[in-house]
């Protein structure tokens, strides 16, 4: 998982928040504070330039929490550009909006997203799937790259 | 073995022990999962005198879901999934307890705490062979029972049995209890709050699947839905009549949706787990042991590795199966406990499953009847050229009522018709099957127009229907250089006449709804089309197409046949239909638009 010696640290317990809604930006605080006490949360409100963020910090966050829909910089045009640079692959992007439309779906995924989540309404609801993306891709970081646990 | 009880304690430390054990109570009172719990109690029992390393199993019968460990050399726990089989424990032996083991229970019911020495355990487990690398040579064991019939082991190990005494005995005792009371409120508290997800996500999923009427959008968007407020994975199968297929998949995953998807097209293990749901009616639970020979489980090889458990539940709607939902679990405890729920979604999916296939029936239903009323292709009449158009109102499922028709007659002629039964809906369409079946026989039997608008009047009466019909018919016959036109129409928008010039003239003619009264009248005229010229015959869709001004396109109608004629005979019925459909703001109503236009001779 790590790189060669002077690149940017993955850190996998370092989540970027890119929400432009201050309620849902909120929400995604009072949730993963909850579930996940430990992680540490940076907000953006944004989408315009995450990728140059992402490229130059030096701790890099495990995972990317994307709202799709932002004015500005849409969250594709920001996925697209975080998948273009092949230096950020390990960043795990999961796109998180109020759309099940298929074609959207397709799209996003097509894109490079690694999750599509879909934003519930309800708050105990939307914690149950913010926890259940966020421990996915803990999980899948802590067992490597193979999917297998260690032994 | 031996069974030790000792209350012996070390007053120096007694207040460092007790101030923790209060602190672990408190983090278990709070605490949302196990992992929390943990950190601290291994870090408690490690920090005892003459204790290497700290070991705890959790277990389903003979099934090792995990271990966590601690070390002097390694204080950070290691967590390692395991998820294999070991056997029920044995009957109490020497390896007993020192196997996940049966709970050991004082006579009171408390925990009891059993002190091994090494070579007593068996060295093929995990956590024995965890406790040997750390050079434990004495063990103090404490097995407690948990929610859902598992159990949790915890190990101490020393350098020596003799460095295990009353005190280490009765603070592994301690913390083993606090992990099955807490076990307890976490198990309340996540019923609980499975019980407010899961209605908010039926609630929501309801939402979803309401949004869409189309079979294949409705499934997938539940699959969508479900991932992962439900389970990692969703796979949604229908019956068709090949077999069970895939109509969605969904996984947390981008990088696994491929091989889900593979996976639910054909692999045989699935297919049979499936076909069983099916032909039981019931849903079923497999982990562990169960997913052994399929795609899923540490056994596996692929990216079904990380899958724990799998949940089928037959979609059942109005008595019959439609298919199946299944989910893929990442995480055993996700599909205990949810067997209600998952009924539950399972039966709200096959109802949007069921109102979307019917739905579709339907829309099919309404296609292949308008189709019927209205002829499959128009004839090929020498000296003309015919064109005809029909553009469907609105999106709603009802038949339109516009009909259209040409009947080639003798002496090389043809009788154009065209009509409309007010309204939509099946009465209108089984009227406008009437309407336009009647006359076409009518004519071909030789009837004149007029017997034929009569026998469909008639027929009308006799039905006894509230709807009126409108029609109009015109018989084209060759003569000199060109067609004689005589028409009769019956309460019908009067035709238009667009010369070879371009001018436009209206063909008037009155004339009685047909449907109405038992006697009729109906308005009449000839004409002579010459050739060049253009015969163009129309329902009310037309001159009542609204702008969003307000303006009709009848005020119009003149100027756009005169243009859309001059674009050639061939297609002018389609060039006018479009420019209407262009034209209105909303489309209320059907359009049907026939032309018949005289050729020029070369």
């Amino acid at each position: 998982m790590s790189g060669a010696a002077g690149e940017p640290r993955i850190d996998h317990d370092l989540v970027w928040v890119i929400e432009d809604s201050a309620e849902d930006a909120e929400a995604i605080q009072r949730a993963l504070s909850r579930t996940h006490p430990h992680l540490t949360l940076e907000f953006t409100d944004r989408g315009t330039g995450v990728v140059e963020r992402l490229t130059e910090t030096a701790r890099r966050p495990g995972l990317v929490l994307l709202d799709l829909s932002m004015p500005g910089l849409s969250g594709s045009a920001v996925l697209r550009a975080i998948r273009s640079r092949p230096e950020l692959d390990e960043v795990a992007v999961v796109v998180f909006t109020s759309s099940t439309e298929p074609t959207e779906v397709d799209a996003t995924y097509a894109a490079g997203a690694d999750s599509y989540i879909y934003k519930p309404v309800n708050f105990d609801l939307f914690r149950t799937v913010l926890k259940g993306a966020v421990d996915y891709w803990q999980r899948k970081a802590e067992d490597g790259d193979d999917g297998q646990p260690p032994s | 073995m031996e069974q030790h009880e000792g209350n012996a304690s070390r007053p120096a430390d007694d207040g460092w022990w007790s101030g923790r054990l209060h602190e672990l109570w408190s983090v278990a009172d709070r605490t949302q999962d196990v992992t929390g719990l943990a950190d601290l109690l291994y870090d408690m029992l490690l920090r005892m005198p003459g204790v290497l390393a700290v070991v705890g199993t959790r277990w389903s019968g003979g099934l090792l879901h995990y271990l966590r460990g601690v070390t002097r050399s390694e204080p950070t726990p290691s967590y390692v999934e395991l998820e294999r089989e070991y056997g029920e424990p044995t009957a109490p032996g020497a390896r007993h307890g020192a196997h996940a083991g049966g709970t050991d229970s004082g006579p009171d019911g408390d925990p009891a705490v059993t002190v091994h020495e090494m070579p007593e355990l068996d060295g093929d487990l995990p956590h024995v062979r965890f406790l040997a690398a750390a050079g434990v040579r004495g063990v103090a064991a404490c097995t407690v029972p948990l929610g859902q019939g598992g159990r949790a082991s915890f190990m101490v190990g020393t350098a020596d049995v003799s460095a295990i005494d009353g005190t280490l005995r009765t603070r592994l005792k301690q913390v083993a209890e606090v992990t099955v009371v807490s076990d307890r409120r976490i198990m309340a508290r996540r019923q609980n709050e499975m019980r407010q997800v899961s209605d908010a996500f039926l609630a929501e999923a309801s939402l979803q699947m309401d949004s869409s009427l189309d079979v294949e959008k409705t499934v997938r968007r539940v699959a969508r839905t479900a991932v992962p407020a439900v389970a990692e994975g969703c796979v949604l199968h229908l019956r068709r009549p090949h077999g069970l297929t895939p109509v969605a998949f969904a996984h947390m995953d981008a990088g696994e949706q491929q091989w889900l998807g593979e996976v639910a097209d054909g692999d045989p293990w699935l297919t049979d787990v499936l076909e069983r749901v099916v032909d039981g009616g019931q849903g079923a639970v497999l982990k562990g042991e169960e997913l052994v020979g399929g795609p899923f489980g540490p056994a596996s090889s692929g990216a079904g590795r990380a899958v724990r458990a799998l949940s089928v539940n037959p979609l059942m709607a109005r008595g019959r199966t439609l298919g199946t939902l299944t989910f893929l679990y990442h995480r055993v405890d996700m599909a205990e406990d949810a067997s209600r729920f998952l009924a539950d979604l399972a039966a709200r999916a096959a109802l949007a499953v069921d109102t979307s296939t019917l739905y579709e029936q339907r829309r099919r239903h309404v296609v292949s009847l308008q189709r019927h009323l209205l002829p499959r292709e128009l004839p090929r009449v020498p000296g003309l050229t015919l064109s005809s158009a029909y553009e469907v109102g609105d999106v709603s499922l009802d038949v339109g009522g516009d009909f259209y028709d040409a009947v080639p007659t003798a002496r090389g002629g043809v009788t154009l018709l065209i009509g409309d039964v007010c309204g939509r809906g099946a009465e209108a369409a089984a009227l406008t099957g009437l309407a336009r079946h009647t006359l076409r026989t009518l004519i071909e039997d030789g009837s004149t127009p007029e017997q034929a608008l009569g026998r469909l009047n008639q027929a009308l009466v006799r039905e006894g229907t509230s709807r009126f019909v409108t029609a109009l018919l015109a018989v084209l016959v060759p003569g000199g250089a060109g067609f004689h036109l005589r028409y009769w129409s019956a309460g019908h928008p009067a035709p238009l006449l667009r010369r070879a010039d371009g001018t436009v003239e209206e063909l008037t003619a009155h004339g009685d709804l047909l449907g109405v009264l038992d006697t009729i009248e109906y308005g009449s005229d000839a004409v002579r089309v010459a050739p060049g010229d253009a015969l163009v015959l129309f329902t009310d869709g037309v001159t009542e197409a609204r702008a969003a001004d307000g303006t009709f396109f009848e005020s119009g109608l003149r100027t756009a046949v005169a243009r859309q004629g001059a674009g050639g005979p061939d297609g002018f019925a389609g060039r006018l239909a479009r420019a209407v459909v262009r034209f209105r703001a909303a489309g209320a109503d059907d359009i049907a638009v026939l032309v018949a236009q005289a050729e020029v001779a070369a």
